[in-house]
């Protein structure tokens, strides 16, 4: 008896889930972003982790509907693996149901929050919060909990209250220490492995500036 | 004095071994640049290894710049024991010949002989370096191109190909102060010791305990930053993000002061030890 009082819970929980719907106000915020059909625009990366020392670096930027964003650079450059879906795409890559998770207060912004929970296993991330200006109709926050490279949470300014893209982006995400090879160290006398060691995992942030947005609509 | 120098100049452009000492630092080069370059693969795959997960990577780190500064690394050990052996043979082959006594019998002070004998090993120490230099970057460049750079040192630093072009030249500038003091010591040892095996057989040993010792922490902050050993990787610093300066003069003005004593010591026993070998 018990066993079918189960069965029966879980075919009428599953039946609800399906029956849940995508956000409005996330699909008009991917309509509005859908209305974009190509995008350039110059790019400037800051990189904030601890153990990396690295210089301002400059690049451009180039979206194409139907293709993923790319960036380009005379120099090396490391870009976030998240965060830089700035059009939605990758989240709506894959079907999946949102959850209302209500308001939170965002730079003084009242947001809606919704989790995004994939429905397929073919999806690379398991859980995503939004955090959405709907009277902007658009992104502000994103905490995209990934299968196997950790969460990544991008937080999103813009110049106006109007313009649909951003012109920074702070992509927020657990990174480990360096492993050191000992033949590369100059000076290993001065290398402290213990410290090293109970570093472990830290934050690192990347700091992305846009400017000089062409968009073609 | 000039025309002393100009005699030694005369002396190594004659000298066959002046030729293989060229060509074994050439041929070495180009061994290091070779490995340097499965090496430099490896390294970087280590360095950015925790990276992956998080960033994308969009351009090339195994370029000239790496491969120079993986060089930089291995040949502060085989040019100065190639130096070593060349410029103590300036002298011990001159006693193994006799011709310094026949030299001696010349009009010659023998505080001018000696003294041209460590202008002439200085330059030749500037030239080898130079060349080495020149055709490290010209080789490195032609072969892998330019590129932003990446070091370990205080952290994963990331020079622009520009800077880090600037940097490798630095260090090489100051990499010839470490190579022209191991050059005056062995010089030195050629006074003191005369016979060429010998010499090269102590200069070795100098050499490998220099490094060692460059290596160990003496617990002591005195000695660590005055002992000779200490001082001969100045070069490295101009790969810390922000260069430390004042730190870099200091130690290369403080080996430049043990280069000239241990030179001074070499003048004192030349000039008072009888000629003959």
């Amino acid at each position: 008896m018990k066993k079918l009082c189960f069965i029966f819970m879980f075919l009428i929980s599953a039946g609800l889930i399906s029956a849940q719907e995508i956000d409005n106000d996330l699909l008009q915020i991917k309509m509005r972003m859908d209305s974009i059909k190509s995008f350039n625009a110059q790019i400037k990366l800051d990189v904030d982790i601890s153990f990396i020392n690295m210089p301002t670096k400059y690049g451009k930027v180039r979206y194409k509907q139907g293709e993923a964003t790319k960036v380009t650079s005379d120099d090396f450059i490391m870009l976030p693996k998240r965060g830089l879906d700035l059009t939605l795409n990758e989240i709506f890559e894959h079907p999946f149901i949102t959850v209302n998770r209500g308001e939170a207060n965002y730079n003084g912004v009242v947001c809606k929050v919704i989790n995004i929970i994939p429905t397929t296993s073919k999806s690379d991330f398991s859980i995503a919060t939004l955090f959405m200006d709907t009277k902007a109709k658009r992104i502000v926050q994103s905490e995209i909990s990934t299968k196997t490279e950790g969460v990544f949470t991008a937080y999103l300014a813009y110049q106006n209250y109007v313009d649909a893209l951003p012109s920074a982006v702070e992509v927020q995400f657990a990174v480990n220490s360096v492993k050191i090879p000992l033949r590369f160290l100059g000076k290993e006398t001065e290398v402290d492995r213990n410290a090293i060691k109970q570093e472990g995992s830290k934050t690192g942030k990347i700091f992305l500036t846009l400017t000089d947005f062409q968009i073609e609509k | 004095m000039i025309s002393l120098i100009s005699a030694e100049i005369y002396k190594i452009r004659k000298q066959s071994k002046t030729l293989y000492a060229l060509a074994a630092i050439l041929i070495i080069e180009g061994f290091v640049i070779v490995s340097a370059y499965y090496q430099g693969a490896g390294i970087i795959d280590l360095l950015l290894d925790n990276l992956k997960d998080s960033f994308e990577f969009k351009g090339n780190l195994l370029n000239g710049n790496l491969i120079i500064y993986l060089i930089l690394n291995s040949l502060w050990f085989h040019i100065p024991l190639i130096l070593m052996i060349i410029i103590s043979g300036f002298l011990t082959s001159e006693y193994k010949d006799k011709t310094i006594e026949t030299v001696m019998l010349q009009p010659v002070s023998k505080l001018n002989f000696i003294l041209s004998k460590y202008v002439v090993s200085i330059a030749f120490t500037i030239f080898i370096v130079l060349l080495l230099a020149v055709s490290t970057f010209l080789v490195s460049y032609w072969i892998f191109g330019r590129g932003d750079l990446v070091v370990y040192l205080d952290g994963l630093n990331f020079f622009k190909s520009d800077d880090a072009f600037n940097r490798l030249i630095l260090a090489f500038l100051s990499g010839v102060n470490s190579m022209v003091f191991f050059s005056v010591v062995s010089l030195t040892l050629a006074v003191i010791l005369k016979d060429a095996t010998k010499t090269w057989i102590v200069s070795a040993i100098f050499l490998i305990c220099s490094n060692l010792l460059l290596k160990i922490d003496f617990q002591n902050e005195i000695l660590n930053e005055l002992f000779f050993s200490k001082l001969t990787d100045s070069w490295q610093y101009f790969f810390y993000y922000k260069i430390p300066y004042a730190t870099i003069y200091f130690k290369n003005l403080l080996l430049l002061s043990y280069t000239i004593l241990v030179m001074l010591i070499g003048v004192i026993i030349f000039k008072r030890r009888d000629i003959q070998g």
